[in-house]
């Protein structure tokens, strides 16, 4: 049996980003957030690598801190999504009859409103900040992570070995922990890849229409807003910033599919 | 008498992780014209697949190494499949396994029947359901003006295999190939099927493979057999000639292993000791010698070649020799 | 048919219900204060004013009452009144809808004849240059956030070649080719958004239903490779796709609100980011309400038209769960 190579682009390309965004103190030449150190709208140059923004700060030191901000946020959503998403689906899946039945009700519902206006509702309420925005964003991840849970713990529980285990006595309880829950993380790891690229694209979205985190901090999404408002003075005010959202949310996707072909094709290879 | 069809050299592989392995190994036969011929094998024999090669619906990653197909005079490997295709149907039809996953499920089956008919000859729609219904009546589907308008799934296994079969009869072949067209239904049913195709077969004079792992279903339905075994051809004969004097070791064995509750209940089934060998694990010299009883030196070392022993065909260095000794143990 | 409709409609209505409530209830239990809102906060105002005012809108009473009287006036198309600007929301929305309607339409029809052309295309010979061109162009269009695409055409078609403008909106009725006109940019870059998950899709449900055994019987009676896709593969594999198509509207109908306020359309969802800036809970409430009955709508005309398609769904009088 051939494996592929353990080295992942994908993968690397996330630690790599996940250091820059780390080292961003140290690695920004400039103070992120004062302004005229170089001329306004200055296009890119030996000293200011990413040019400049409307008031001369640099858009490198910028988008290095932006980073910072729109991957705590997405991490965090992450994390939480998971959380909850796992014990929605868990419950849903462990417990089935009604309380399945309700709870994947509440998971269509949830997923039936748009997300932006949702986000649009809880954000306008209590206000942009690093606490919100990560909640709002892991809310709305949450339902497809249970029915991805829930769907993995039934087929789990209805597979030969647990109903042999069940069969022979062994607690329900003792069963998940040990047996069933080993068994779907891998594909819950996929989902947190997944997730995370959601993540980043609605962190993005949310501060692009005025939703992000306030000034002078800027995430990702913040930089593009302000880039795009002056879209017809300079072109990579905005360009920047979306190349940095674009090759994040690529790396996690790709990661994600690389996790879930090599999970299929160990599967199929048994 | 001229054949209907005349395999030569057939030679399929697969893909394996030892690089390319043959699961058809160098199958040549004929048919015939008008005769039915069974060909038995167990899953996995290559049976199935040398039926497919006969309408050239071989897909990747299985594939033709070898070998020429001869349909009337007309050989079909190695024409465009842009010309085969006007044979399809129209020289060579086949019925499938499955009938319930044979019509597409969202289609009429009158539809279905028309599309072929249309596609064979040059008629309009209404000329065509005329036919179709025709045709639906031949194969014995009662009320067939009104059934032409059903769906797939709103009709059981028996009459599912019938639309199959007018389906495959509608382009008018000469040569019908059966692929295990009874397996998936109940045996009453069975028995009805094989008798129509027997119908069919003797009123318009088609030549007939019977794809089968039943020898029993093969007995009661064809005038001559060929036994296959891990991608070869080991004995071919006919009906009389091998269930009542086989010659080769395999056929004799498998035989043997059907249980026939009618003769005795108390007699034991003997199974066949071992395994197939996977394809990519075949013996040298004869394919069964790891599992033959009579297995000798010779076997081990070369391939029996299937040549003409006692007025039949088979592939074994001792047939001769147990063809005397009738294979007593 | 008709049990299959009642049951579909059925789940329609309850989780249609379900989100309803839920937006009105993130409305009421987070924090913020409508009414405040609406005074500013330059305003002196004193508890009692507030009180008064809080009464006038209905916010003293028990949520549960609050909601079903909410739900009852809903039914009967009251919205009630934005808090800002005093117009009914119904009116509001009323006014801003078409060019919703318009972008969706055109997104939709943009996403579903790309996604005709791609996956087909890519079935024909899986693995081949096209096949793999294809794929790179989904998995790539996948992780592009809709307004990179817009930013991106801007940058080219507007700003570059100075072909198509990239803001602003001209109704209809006062010009035809200029609403065209203007309506390009943002249509592509929505259409260019949900065109990669149709194509996945159908794609993948394509390349299974070429495997099945009644493609295999087509193949038997003679028929062309075109005639077998276009009359047995693709309509196969329609019904699953139908399906996701509703659910490829919603995410439409989410993306559309972002597209709007990128491209300076007027429709309902520039309204609800207008109205989140002023904190207009109103409105937003009414525009999420007139979504969800979009997007559940649509889903459950996807789920009548999967039973056209599919005699299976259309005719069984029992619900068979084959797949």
């Amino acid at each position: 049996m051939k494996f592929k190579s353990r080295f992942s682009f994908s993968g690397f390309l996330i630690l790599l980003i996940l250091g820059i965004c780390l080292a961003a103190p140290i690695l920004s030449p400039y103070d992120p957030n004062a302004i005229g150190v170089a001329d306004s709208f200055s296009g890119p140059t030996g000293k200011h690598w990413f040019g400049a923004d409307d008031l001369g700060r640099d858009l490198l030191s910028r988008i290095l801190y932006g980073g910072r901000i729109t991957i705590l946020i997405a991490m965090s959503a992450t994390l939480i999504a998971l959380i909850i998403g796992t014990l929605w689906g868990l419950t849903a899946g462990v417990r089935r009859g009604w309380v399945d039945e309700f709870l994947m009700r509440t998971a269509d519902a949830t997923m039936a409103i748009p997300q932006i206006l949702f986000a649009l509702v809880c954000i306008s309420a209590v206000g942009a900040s690093v606490i919100s925005l990560p909640i709002v964003v892991g809310i709305l991840l949450s339902p497809t992570t249970a029915r991805m849970a829930r769907s993995a713990v039934v087929t789990e529980l209805s597979s030969d070995y647990v109903v042999a285990a069940i069969a022979s006595g062994t607690k329900r309880s003792r069963l998940i922990i040990s047996e069933v829950m080993p068994n779907i993380a891998p594909q819950l790891l996929v989902q947190l890849s997944i997730n995370a690229a959601a993540a980043v694209m609605l962190e993005a979205t949310l501060s692009f229409i005025g939703l992000g985190i306030q000034p002078p901090n800027a995430s990702w999404g913040t930089l593009m807003l302000q880039g795009y408002a002056k879209i017809w003075n300079t072109y990579w005010f905005v360009f920047f910033p979306a190349m940095a959202v674009t090759i994040t949310i690529l790396a996690f996707n790709a990661y994600g599919e690389r996790i879930r072909v090599t999970m299929d094709s160990r599967r199929s290879s048994i | 008498m001229k054949n209907a069809l005349i395999v030569n050299n057939l030679t399929l592989s697969v893909p394996s992780s030892k690089g390319r392995v043959t699961v058809v190994d160098d199958v040549s036969f004929d048919i015939p014209a008008g005769t039915k011929v069974g060909l038995v094998g167990e899953s996995g024999s290559g049976k199935s697949l040398t039926a497919y090669s006969l309408m050239r619906l071989i897909k990747d990653p299985v594939r033709i190494d070898k070998g020429e197909i001869y349909i009337g005079d007309r050989e079909i490997l190695g024409m465009s499949m842009k010309e085969f295709r006007h044979m399809r149907g129209n020289d060579i039809s086949m019925i499938y396994q499955d009938p319930m996953s044979a019509l597409n499920p969202i289609m009429r089956i009158g539809a279905q029947i028309i599309e072929s008919i249309q596609l064979h000859s040059d008629v309009n729609h209404s000329q065509a359901r005329k036919l179709a219904i025709e045709h639906l009546a031949s194969v014995g589907i009662p009320e067939p003006d009104r059934r032409i308008d059903s769906y797939p799934f709103e009709m059981s296994g028996g009459m599912l295999q019938r639309v199959v079969i007018a389906i495959a009869l509608s382009g008018e072949p000469k040569v019908l190939i059966a692929d295990e067209a009874t397996t998936a239904l109940d045996v009453t049913t069975q028995d009805r099927v094989l008798t129509l195709i027997d119908k069919l077969a003797a009123e318009r004079g088609l030549s007939v493979l019977l794809i089968t792992h039943d020898l029993g279903v093969a007995a009661q339905f064809s005038d001559e057999i060929m036994v296959m075994y891990a991608g070869k051809l080991v004995e071919r004969g006919s009906v009389n000639q091998i269930f009542s004097n086989p010659v080769h070791p395999y056929t004799k064995a498998l035989l043997d292993s059907r249980c026939d509750y009618t003769i005795d209940v108390t007699k034991p089934i003997n199974s066949i000791a071992g395994q197939p060998p996977r394809p990519d694990n075949r013996p040298e010299g004869c394919v069964f010698s790891p599992r033959c009883e009579h297995v000798q030196l010779q076997c081990r070392e070369g391939v029996p070649p299937l040549i003409s022993v006692q007025d039949r065909l088979a592939a074994c260095f001792r047939a001769d020799e147990l063809f005397h000794v009738g294979m007593v143990h | 048919m008709g049990k299959f409709l009642i049951r579909r409609a059925t789940s329609s209505l309850i989780v249609l219900a379900m989100s309803v409530v839920m937006v009105f209830m993130s409305i009421r239990i987070l924090p913020g204060d409508p009414v405040l809102a609406k005074l500013g906060a330059a305003t002196e105002v004193t508890p009692a004013a507030l009180k008064a005012l809080r009464e006038e809108a209905g916010l003293n009473r028990p949520l549960l009452v609050q909601l079903f009287s909410w739900i009852s006036r809903a039914l009967h198309g009251d919205l009630g009144v934005s808090y800002f600007s005093q117009f009914p929301v119904t009116r509001l929305v009323a006014e801003r809808i078409p060019v919703t309607l318009e972008l969706t339409f055109f997104i939709i029809v943009i996403a579903v004849v790309l996604s005709l052309i791609l996956a087909p295309l890519s079935t024909l010979k899986p693995g081949s240059i096209v096949d793999r061109v294809i794929g790179y162009f989904t998995s790539t269009g996948l992780s592009v956030p809709g307004f990179v695409i817009g930013i991106i055409f801007i940058l080219i078609f507007s700003l570059q070649l100075q072909w198509l403008p990239s803001r602003g909106y001209v109704p209809m009725s006062e010009g035809v080719a200029e609403n065209l006109k203007l309506m390009i940019l943002p249509s592509i870059t929505g259409g260019l958004t949900a065109t990669p998950y149709l194509v996945r899709y159908l794609r993948a449900s394509m390349l299974e239903i070429k495997q099945s055994p009644f493609v295999r019987t087509a193949e038997g009676k003679g028929l062309s490779s075109a005639r077998i896709l276009f009359r047995h593969i693709l309509p196969n594999s329609l019904v699953p796709t139908l399906t996701m198509l509703g659910l490829i509207v919603g995410y439409t109908l989410s993306g559309v609100v972002v597209i709007e306020y990128m491209f300076g359309l007027p429709g309902i969802g520039s309204l609800a980011i207008e109205s989140s800036f002023k904190r207009d809970y109103v409105v937003i409430q009414g525009v999420a309400l007139t979504i969800i009955s979009f997007f559940i709508l649509t889903t459950f005309l996807f789920d009548v038209l999967c039973g056209i398609v599919d005699p299976r769904l259309r005719l069984s009088k029992e619900q068979k769960s084959e797949v």
